[in-house]
């Protein structure tokens, strides 16, 4: 099995990467970048703990190949907060008691945020859409919800 | 442990080549079906040596009103059919499907092509294209053909492509003065699932009269067709005299004789008939209120 | 009245989850560090043969390959050590783990594992609790295949039956589920750190349980094992035994490579191996009078216990205690029982034996309401434990406010029970049909005569003021070290800012079990109060001298220290400081033991609980007929938890709760088939989304208990229980049909039984 040689860009900072055919993007973010705000809950794109947003749209990182992202943008949740300043998403679930294990926050993080920058005004039905793929099994998903709804701008 | 090759396809020329010039290439766009057969070491996910990707084809995605249909580029991802215009004006039974496939992460990455190729008998999208009555073109390095999506599948994720095509388009033609169009779906959640059943439906009606129905149930048979026998007891037929849950259990039946008596047919035979019943209801009262 | 406690404070560990920051088991990195995997048994039930691993352990960059024959000490288990950490010569269930290697990559990992060759020879498995009930032991050093029989029993059931007017019969079930944390289980085994012989740091719920496990395994002393928690991506209870035998089985591999070993379930390997929910199969007989007085209650549970003991002899005895529901009943006999199979194991799961029966007596009700001709609100007004009742062991209830009466008063009113109640009753038209219906609980708090029930805390104050706590409790998701800072906070008059919790870590923190049963809040809670009361004493004390007070009685607030008449004497960051400087003492151990109780195994009878939990949750559905699609609009759920100690995460509590309870109800379901598991990953087991939400109306109500640190009580496992049970009574109304057995999924909400999968082996 021969390597690929890419090149991404990672919450702004390019790298070049040799890589696997197998490779996942999950795993070069944890393994390679160590980035390992991006959490694997389990592998077949079901729960959504792998969401980072690529090229402008959220994706699970575990059905991607890095090889596949060769000449990508990718921001994950270490991206988000800026010289020591919380994203205001990141705020808005620490105040509405969005987290509770924490392991599903990131991805949930990085939902909401590629919501927002596509529909800057969400209903409370799109906010749901937005994040119906990445499961919760602690917080029954009313907060996070709250806190999505309280960071939409004006509101 | 499945191992096998990475090749990146710059171009469709490209894709095409590989295709025609090596034995046990698979293609790879979205991933999400793939990904995950791969993983699980499903049969239909062995033995070949090579993955080709194009998902940066950029000139299979597009969406395009022309003259007597719609084009569709095969990499299309289902977000791009959620938010068409063209898609949501001409067929929004297709945007529909479209919404309830996977999660808005899914919906990002999969692709029409990928929808179609993977022959899924529960694709969300199949029922509605085979409804619509959708071509599809395919091509290899020398060549192109085009055939109707419904002669294209051929099982259980089966289809006709031969190993040196690519799919890259779909049409979909344009439905005249008249159509009405419903798709239904039973998950065993809110939200992202697979289907229970799906259900595709498109009928003209003119004169309080019905023509042209076309029926297509989805993970109810091997793979999705015409109900033809359904579709034959309303044709022609005014709508005060069509009993939609009559038509709901002639579809059962029809399913029971395609697919003999499973472990599943005491549920799917009574949702089934449900579904059309319903869809049948909700075009007719849409019919009348059109007058 | 308090200044940080019920209040809605923020949580200590926000800042490092939303920035990814929040390392979890499988975020670990340690140098030279190796990747542990397990080969997993290809049967439910056979025995080994053979194994050889000789071409794994030739292939490049495999460290070590392991089997039962390297483990020094092969059975683990809290209660019976019957838990093997690699199987032997049997193979149990299909998790069973036979050989571990250990390499420099995953992949390298996988090859080994491929490399392995395991010859069996199976053995016909036994898959339903009431066949092995009759069947030869699958253990061959046990006697039969009960686990355990408990028994309950009050009055003459004889008696009672014939003095009822009416009787009815009948049966319940229930499934596998699949606690379903988001993150896998995952641990990193270092050798030689410390001063320990290992250290196990990971996605522990138990670090005592667990420190225990991989101490027997390595015939070594407790306190040469080390175990830290780390963040955990979620327990509800599941992250015991299963994360035991993986640190069992890092840290053999950690010293035989002398290298740091990293070992992470993939979901699939956490479905197969990890315990589940007990299956229940209930059978209840009640008897009333015809004005709805309940007369006697005759109830039989039978758990699948799976192939190892793992908690069911405590979770079939809260059963036990529970199964007649929150009820005054005369006559009572209970037995609840747990047999082997070789079924994946079942142990401890948020609910702990509750959500079973609640399922089977809620539904009780209403079908003993129903043939009365009463409707479920009466039937269950006329038989509620009050205030001096005594419940069906024999436990008079008069240390609280036995508040079931409040409870499903507020969550009738916010939800509009009544009206809805009496227009869902009148005939349906159409395809869509509604239902409302309701369940109720009482839940005994904490561990129960079950074991000993003691916590501790240390509270160390250091010189500038700021303080740390060590608890031995565990930070599982659910606001633990909020609640406990909160609670220390408002003990000592500072600001939550100043209070650091500590992981907990075997090495510091006092063995105080586990983190279970609702108890830490309670139990856990009061330990941190305690300590604080220690630690202001000698403040106090040292103060009084100091400044040559009549009295060393002070007043702790707002970060200063006043006398007991109001003059400000000192702040409290001065008051350490200068403490720490005389030489003061300013670490003080809390030690919190819960009030005495006691059960009686052979009269089946006592003071199980000290202290209850009262609960009503009201689901209102509306149901697809054509389909059996199900939804849940909306969900009352009014608790009386005492106190809340933190009203905004209690509140993510009971949201949690329900929608785990939702799940339950309509949705999950571990598959077997013959001791296969088929649906291995969250594509086929399915657990609620967001759309999945009905409207949650949370509602907490506050008695406080004479015990709990500032009246607090639980909430953690009475936001599951009865969520089930309230969408079964509603499907139950909006259908006019009842069904018995869970989950209410598309199949038997339509057809009305449940449907066989006829699926080959995966």
């Amino acid at each position: 099995m021969s390597n690929i040689e890419v090149t991404i860009t990672v919450n702004g900072t390019k790298h070049h990467l040799t890589v696997g055919p197998k490779e996942r993007l999950l795993d070069t973010l944890r393994e390679r970048l160590h980035l390992t705000g991006t959490k694997e809950g389990c592998g077949v794109g079901e729960c959504g703990a792998c969401t980072v947003i690529l090229d402008g749209e959220a994706v699970h990182s575990c059905l991607i190949l890095t090889a596949q992202a060769d000449g990508s943008e990718v921001l994950t949740v270490e991206g988000l907060e800026k010289e020591g300043q919380l994203h205001p998403l990141q705020e808005a679930f620490i105040k509405h008691h969005a987290v509770q294990c924490g392991f599903c926050t990131p991805g949930m993080l990085m939902s909401a945020k590629a919501l927002l920058d596509k529909n800057p005004n969400p209903t409370r039905e799109e906010i749901k859409t937005a994040i119906e793929g990445n499961l919760c099994r602690c917080t029954g998903y009313e907060q996070i919800i709250e806190a999505i709804e309280s960071a939409v701008e004006g509101r | 442990m499945i191992d096998y090759e990475f090749l990146k396809a710059h171009s469709l020329n490209e894709a095409l080549d590989y295709l025609g010039s090596r034995e046990g290439v698979k293609v790879i766009a979205g991933g999400t079906d793939l990904l995950v057969d791969i993983r699980k070491e499903n049969a239909r996910a062995k033995g070949f040596k090579y993955l080709l990707d194009i998902s940066g084809l950029k000139e299979l995605k597009f969406i395009e009103e022309r003259k007597d249909c719609v084009a569709i580029g095969a990499l299309s991802t289902h977000t791009m059919l959620v938010e068409s215009l063209v898609i949501n004006k001409h067929f929004p039974l297709l945007a529909s499907a479209a919404k309830t496939i996977g999660s808005t992460q899914i919906r990002n990455r999969g692709t029409v092509g990928g929808n179609i190729n993977n022959a899924s008998p529960a694709a969300d999208l199949l029922s509605p294209l085979i409804a619509l009555k959708a071509h599809v073109k395919l091509r290899t390095l020398n060549g192109e053909r085009e055939l109707p999506l419904d002669e294209f599948l051929a099982g259980p994720y089966r289809t006709n492509r031969q190993s040196d095509e690519i799919m890259t388009e779909v049409y979909v033609p344009l439905l005249g003065e008249g159509y009405f169009t419903n798709f239904q779906k039973i998950g065993r959640r809110k939200a992202m699932n697979i289907a229970r059943l799906n259900l595709a439906v498109v009928l003209g009606i003119k004169d309080d009269t019905v023509f042209d129905p076309r029926i297509v149930p989805g993970a109810a048979t091997a793979y999705p067709i015409r109900f033809v026998k359904a579709e034959e007891a309303i044709a022609g037929k005014r709508i005060s005299e069509i009993d939609p849950t009559e038509i709901g259990e002639r579809a059962s039946e029809e399913m029971i004789s395609a697919t003999g008596v499973r472990w599943s047919t005491p549920y799917k035979r009574i949702a089934l008939a449900s579904l059309v019943k319903r869809a049948l209801e909700t075009i007719f009262t849409e019919g009348k209120a059109d007058e | 009245m308090f200044s940080t406690v019920n209040k809605p404070a923020e949580r200590v560990d926000a800042y490092e989850k939303v920035t990814g920051r929040a390392k979890y088991g499988a975020d670990l990195q340690f140098a030279g560090m190796l990747y542990g995997k397990v080969l997993r048994a290809k049967h439910p039930s056979a025995r080994i043969k053979n194994i050889n691993v000789e071409k794994a352990r030739a292939i490049p960059g495999v460290w070590a390959v392991m089997t039962a024959q390297d483990v020094f000490c092969n059975e683990i288990g809290v209660i019976i050590q019957d838990q093997q950490v690699l199987a032997k010569e049997r193979i149990y269930y299909i998790g069973d783990g036979v050989a571990m290697v250990a390499a420099e990559s995953l992949e390298i990992a996988a090859k080994a594992l491929e490399a392995i060759e395991v010859e069996y020879e199976e053995i016909e498995g036994i898959f339903d609790p009431l066949v092995s009930k009759e069947s030869d032991p699958i253990h061959p050093e046990r006697a039969s295949n009960e686990v355990v029989h408990h028994k309950l029993r009050k009055g003459n059931v004889d008696e009672g039956f014939a003095g009822s007017d009416v009787i009815i019969e009948r049966e319940y079930e229930t499934q596998f589920v699949e606690h379903s944390y988001i993150e896998p289980e995952a641990v990193v085994a270092v050798p030689h750190e410390n001063g320990s012989l290992v250290t196990i740091y990971g996605s522990v719920q138990n670090v005592f349980a667990t420190r225990d496990a991989v101490a027997r395994c390595l015939k070594a002393d407790l306190s040469k094992v080390r175990v830290v928690q780390n963040h955990v991506g979620g327990c509800f209870g599941g992250k015991d035994e299963v994360v035991s035998a993986m640190a069992c089985r890092a840290a053999l591999l950690a010293l035989k490579t002398g290298k740091p070993v990293k070992m992470v379930n993939t979901r699939e390997e956490s479905i197969l191996e990890s315990y589940k929910r007990h299956p229940y199969k209930m059978k209840y007989k009640v008897g009333a009078t015809k004005d709805g007085k309940l007369m006697a209650m005759e109830i039989e549970a039978i758990a699948d216990g799976g192939a190892y003991a793992c908690q069911t002899p405590f979770v079939t005895w809260r059963s036990v205690v529970q199964a007649t529901g929150p009820y005054e009943v005369p006559n009572v006999k209970t037995d609840t029982y747990g047999y082997y199979t070789n079924n994946v194991y079942t142990g401890a799961m948020r609910g702990y034996g509750s959500p079973q029966v609640i399922f089977a007596n809620e539904s009780l009700m209403d079908e003993l309401a129903q043939e009365l001709g009463i409707t479920p609100l009466e039937i269950r007004l006329k038989n509620i434990l009050k205030n001096g009742s005594v419940t069906a062991s024999g436990q008079k209830l008069d240390r609280h406010e036995v508040s079931l009466a409040e409870v499903m008063k507020k969550a009738a009113e916010a939800i509009g029970y009544e009206e809805k109640y009496k227009e869902y009753s009148k005939p349906q038209r159409g395809d869509k049909r509604r239902g409302i219906g309701m369940a109720i609980s009482f839940r005994g708090c904490s561990l129960g005569a079950e074991a000993v029930d003691a916590a501790g805390t240390v509270l160390s104050i250091q010189k500038d003021g700021s303080v740390y706590l060590y608890s031995g409790l565990a930070e599982n998701g659910q606001g633990l070290k909020t609640a406990f800072c909160q609670i220390a906070a408002e003990e000592l008059g500072i600001e939550m800012k100043h209070i650091t919790f500590l992981e907990a870590n075997t090495l510091i923190s006092p063995d105080s079990g586990s983190t279970v049963a609702s108890r830490s809040t309670l139990v856990g809670g009061n330990s941190v109060m305690r300590a604080a009361e220690n630690a202001k004493r000698a403040l106090s004390r040292f103060l009084a001298e100091e400044f040559g007070l009549p009295s060393s009685d002070l007043v702790f607030k707002e970060n200063w220290i006043y006398t007991p008449d109001g003059k400000k004497l000192i702040s409290f960051a001065e008051a350490a400081k200068k403490a720490f400087w005389a030489g003061v003492q300013l670490s003080h151990v809390g030690w919190y033991v819960a009030p005495s109780i006691h059960w009686d195994e052979e009269e089946g009878r006592g003071n199980p609980y000290f202290t209850y939990v009262y609960g009503c949750q009201i689901a209102e559905v509306e149901v697809d007929m054509g389909t059996g699609e199900v939804t849940v609009l909306n969900m009352a759920a009014a608790h009386d938890v005492g106190r809340a100690i933190n009203p905004e995460m209690l509140k993510g509590q009971i949201y949690g709760g329900v929608m785990m309870g939702l799940g339950y109800g309509i949705m999950e379901e571990v598959e077997t088939d013959e001791g296969y598991i088929a649906n291995t990953n969250f594509d086929e087991y399915i657990i609620p989304t967001p759309k999945d939400m009905p409207n949650i109306i949370p509602i907490i109500v506050e008695n406080p208990d004479p015990d709990g640190p500032f009246g607090a009580k639980s909430i953690g496992e009475p936001a599951l229980e009865l969520g089930a049970a309230a969408i079964a009574n509603a499907i139950a109304q909006a259908t006019g049909r009842r069904i018995r057995s869970l989950p209410l999924n598309l199949e038997r909400v339509l057809l009305g039984y449940p449907l066989k999968k006829g699926r080959g082996r995966k």
